[in-house]
């Protein structure tokens, strides 16, 4: 055993014996204890995000939160989990900038390119800690709706200049594998989906031209919408509540490529459509759009892009 | 001998926070909050339909979506001159009466509870409990593996005087792994009626475009009571203890001590809220005066002039300073610092939260359930009123709230009426304007809508809980809400500020919403 780690041990040690615990294992049993399997190590990071999409991986049931940090990953920073906190937070960060073995980088949010002081994380701007980063690891992960097709942070009127992950690396010359994910927020089954998929296969799904895993967003929502039969038979909701296809609600589900019907929200709880709101394109390029939603006799211009 | 301390970033919040304190004698003399991110939605919703505000401004936050989802509701309707109906704003309370639960777990448990209770107790369990086991397990595993960050995301920490108290520590740690399930829970109750969380769709003006049903109603109230006996159980007796381990926290961390709170909760006919509207300052309540409220941005990452006194909708614009300029800034000593502006009530720096949820409406009388609560938790945990403006106050606070609101969900859920939509509908209000009020978890939250001929935005404007807290300087000079806490405490240890960080996250900042 080399010298610094027996006395990283030894400063645990000291831990363990103010937390009381020292009576029920010895330091030499701790010396001796088995070394943890090695699991893939993901680093999380927010750009220019909202932290809905990390709010939505605490939601995940497949597997549990618990089960993914301890036997899964191994979660190395998380801005949201993590107790590491400022320097000790950079620590680890710039430990993984130097690193050879790739890790798998999860980006949730944009990444401003024209304002890159609109995201700053311990002096540097994200820009940065992306092109340092990214080089370093085996795998990106595009996390939500931002980070994979552009969303929220620059959407109409935005001056930021934001990117998605894929348009960044390219930008800068990086070739790594990535995985888009979008959604607003990301669906935790996704991420769980993926990890699973590089871990246990050693390979990502198949995926579109935007990265996307076809599993997910092969299909438009409008293609397994439970109101398909409606639409071909034209029978339109004419106003919230009524029974029907919403297209004339302003439904964005024939533009927008998602699993929704599959596997809805909150573990298959609910979707959009059968809450009685159209759906709103959240995992589409072009979200958000001008109009979201029409109420019955909104003659402003929409409709005519799906040809009704 | 450490003259400063700065923590950057700050984790466990929402978002990207950047705070430097400078210390004399190991004690905070001056302190400074950078929000540290910007993404300008509020202007860019300028030329989007009005009903677009309801679907966006809730991605300002993926951690409280729901507040934004009803204030630009509310601002919405303020517009059209129009009330949801009695289901309509059931189903409103009910999404954003169980989104408060969530988050108020979310808080205490995933963002607080390892800043007071030790997470390495689990290495001296020795009973059956199999969550606590497998933890015992893995972190001894961890610990020693070859691994640069063992035990991550849960160790390093700041070392520091943490929980002695090794039943607590335990305990708190099992629900801190329970209550995950429990918010994945309550989030599936938010998305029965709001069809998804984070980010609910169905809160449009006019109310909800879910109709309830039997099924959804019943699964619905069972969802509920597990939650309920989680609520008053655990969460309650972890949170009671915490504050009885940690009586000097209800010293620390004390504000300006002035409170701005929104009317929230109403009845089934949109009146006699649970928590009331107000300001308190200097000790004296007075009824909410919507004209009193400013902002300032002479200290934030903006060039628009004037940069002071400005009233809500009053420009158009706000234009972000260059690379170049923000360097510069940086470099002053009075320089801009931070993406928050700063808002003023009266010219004063007002704290929301939690605390002014309580606080005002006991001053305001006007919810006796909560006035029996507040004396009775006073008694059992042996503090007054004032002790409220402090780090634990701040966490008490929200253990009223979450009793409260729990209560009101209860009765909302027995009253809704299934098969019957609680959404009216209106055409998109022309040449308009309308104000929402409503509060997130984390405070006050206002919403201002204008709209133009054709019903789309031409102006909009969001003040929220976390630009009160978080705000830096105003033209005055005047520190903002956080800043003024952090000043005034003793640091231990300058290595470990742990101090410091409690005190913060006992506002539970959320920086993606304060600079939206």
């Amino acid at each position: 055993m080399n010298p610094s780690r027996r006395e990283f041990i030894q400063r645990l040690w000291q831990v363990i014996v103010a937390a009381g615990a020292s009576s029920f294992f010895s330091f030499e049993e701790l010396l001796a204890a088995p070394t943890a399997v090695n699991r893939p190590r993901v680093l999380w990071l927010h750009g220019t995000s909202c932290s809905g999409c990390s709010t939505a991986f605490l939601d995940i049931e497949q597997v549990s939160v618990v089960e993914i940090l301890t036997e899964i990953v191994d979660l190395v920073f998380h801005p949201d989990l993590s107790l590491a906190t400022g320097e000790q937070a950079v620590r680890i960060l710039d430990r993984m900038a130097s690193e050879e073995q790739g890790f798998i980088l999860v980006l949730e949010g944009g990444i401003p390119v024209t304002l890159p002081h609109a995201c700053m994380m311990a002096e540097r701007p994200m820009t940065e800690w992306v092109e340092r980063l990214a080089p370093r690891a085996g795998m990106l992960v595009a996390a939500g709706t931002c980070a994979a097709l552009g969303g929220i942070p620059r959407m109409n009127g935005t001056l930021a200049g934001s990117m998605t992950l894929l348009e960044f690396i390219r930008h800068k010359g990086i070739e790594k594998p990535l995985v888009a994910l979008p959604n607003c927020p990301m669906k935790p089954e996704h991420l769980v989906y993926t990890l699973l998929h590089q871990i246990k296969l050693g390979r990502l799904p198949e995926l579109d031209a935007l990265a996307r895993p076809l599993r997910f967003f092969k299909h438009t929502i409008h293609e397994r919408c439970i109101y398909y039969a409606d639409f071909q038979e034209r029978h339109y909701a004419e106003r919230i509540g009524d029974e029907g296809c919403l297209l004339k609600l302003g439904c964005q589900g024939p533009v927008t490529r998602n699993d929704c019907m599959r596997f809805g929200h909150n573990h298959n709880t609910n979707t959009c459509i059968r809450a009685g709101h159209p759906c709103v394109g959240c995992a589409s390029e072009r979200f958000p759009r001008q109009i979201m939603l029409h109420a019955h006799g909104d003659r402003r211009a929409i409709l005519h892009e799906f040809e009704v | 001998m450490t003259n400063q301390i700065v923590v950057d970033p700050m984790t466990r919040i929402e978002g990207h926070l950047r705070f430097v304190t400078r210390l004399e004698d190991q004690v905070v003399t001056d302190a400074h909050c950078t929000a540290d991110m910007f993404r300008g939605i509020e202007k860019a919703l300028i030329g989007h339909d009005a009903r677009v505000a309801q679907q966006v401004t809730q991605r300002v936050c993926g951690v409280c979506p729901y507040g934004h989802a009803e204030a630009a509701a509310l601002a919405l309707e303020d517009a059209m001159g129009l009330k949801p109906n009695a289901n309509g704003q059931r189903l409103r309370n009910l999404i954003v009466g169980t989104y408060h639960l969530q988050d108020y777990l979310l808080h205490f448990y995933t963002l607080c509870a390892l800043d007071f209770i030790d997470i390495t107790a689990v290495l001296g369990y020795q009973g059956r409990d199999t969550a606590l086991l497998g933890l015992r397990d893995w972190v001894t595993r961890e610990i020693a593996s070859a691994k640069v960050f063992p035990a991550s995301p849960f160790l390093p920490r700041y070392e520091a005087a943490y929980c002695r108290d090794q039943t607590l520590n335990l305990s708190a740690v099992r629900h801190y792994l329970e209550a995950l399930p429990v918010m994945a829970s309550l989030h599936r109750m938010v998305a029965l009626f709001g069809a998804k969380a984070p980010h609910p769709v169905s809160i449009e003006a006019g109310g909800v475009t879910t109709i309830p049903t039997l099924e959804n109603i019943a699964q619905f109230r069972t969802w509920l009571k597990a939650a309920a006996a989680f609520i008053r159980g655990p969460f309650q007796d972890d949170l009671v203890a915490v504050a009885q381990a940690f009586p000097g926290y209800f010293k620390e961390g004390k504000g300006h001590g002035n409170l701005l709170s929104y009317p929230f909760l109403p009845d089934a006919n949109g009146e006699h809220h649970a928590f009331a509207g107000g300001a308190t300052i200097a000790g004296q309540y007075r009824p909410l005066d919507l004209n009193r409220i400013t902002e300032d941005s002479v200290r934030s990452f903006y060039s628009d002039q004037p940069d002071r006194d400005l009233k809500p909708l009053s420009s158009r614009t706000l234009t972000p300073i260059d690379w170049n300029q923000f360097q510069a800034e940086r470099e002053k000593p009075d320089g801009k610092y931070s993406w928050s502006r700063a808002p003023r009530y009266g010219g004063e720096v007002m704290e929301v939260g939690p605390v002014a949820r309580v606080v005002n409406t006991y001053h305001a009388g006007t919810n006796p359930a909560l006035t029996a609560m507040v004396n009775q938790f006073n008694g059992a945990v042996g503090v007054t009123l004032a002790d409220y403006n402090s780090v634990m106050g701040r966490h008490l606070s929200r253990l009223i709230n979450a009793l409260l609101i729990l209560e009101r969900v209860e009765r909302d859920i027995e009253e809704l009426e299934p098969d019957r939509l609680g959404f009216v509908e209106r055409a998109v209000p022309r040449n308009a304007r309308g104000v929402g009020l409503t509060e997130a978890t984390r405070g006050a939250l206002a919403h201002w809508i204008e709209t133009d001929d054709q019903g789309y935005i031409s102006n909009y404007e969001l003040i929220v809980p976390t630009t009160w807290n978080i705000s830096p300087r105003d033209a005055s000079g005047k520190p903002g809400a956080v800043e003024r806490m952090l000043i005034g405490t003793r640091i231990a240890d300058p290595e470990n500020p742990i101090e410091l960080t409690r005190i913060v996250r006992s506002t539970d900042p959320c920086i993606a919403c304060s600079v939206h």
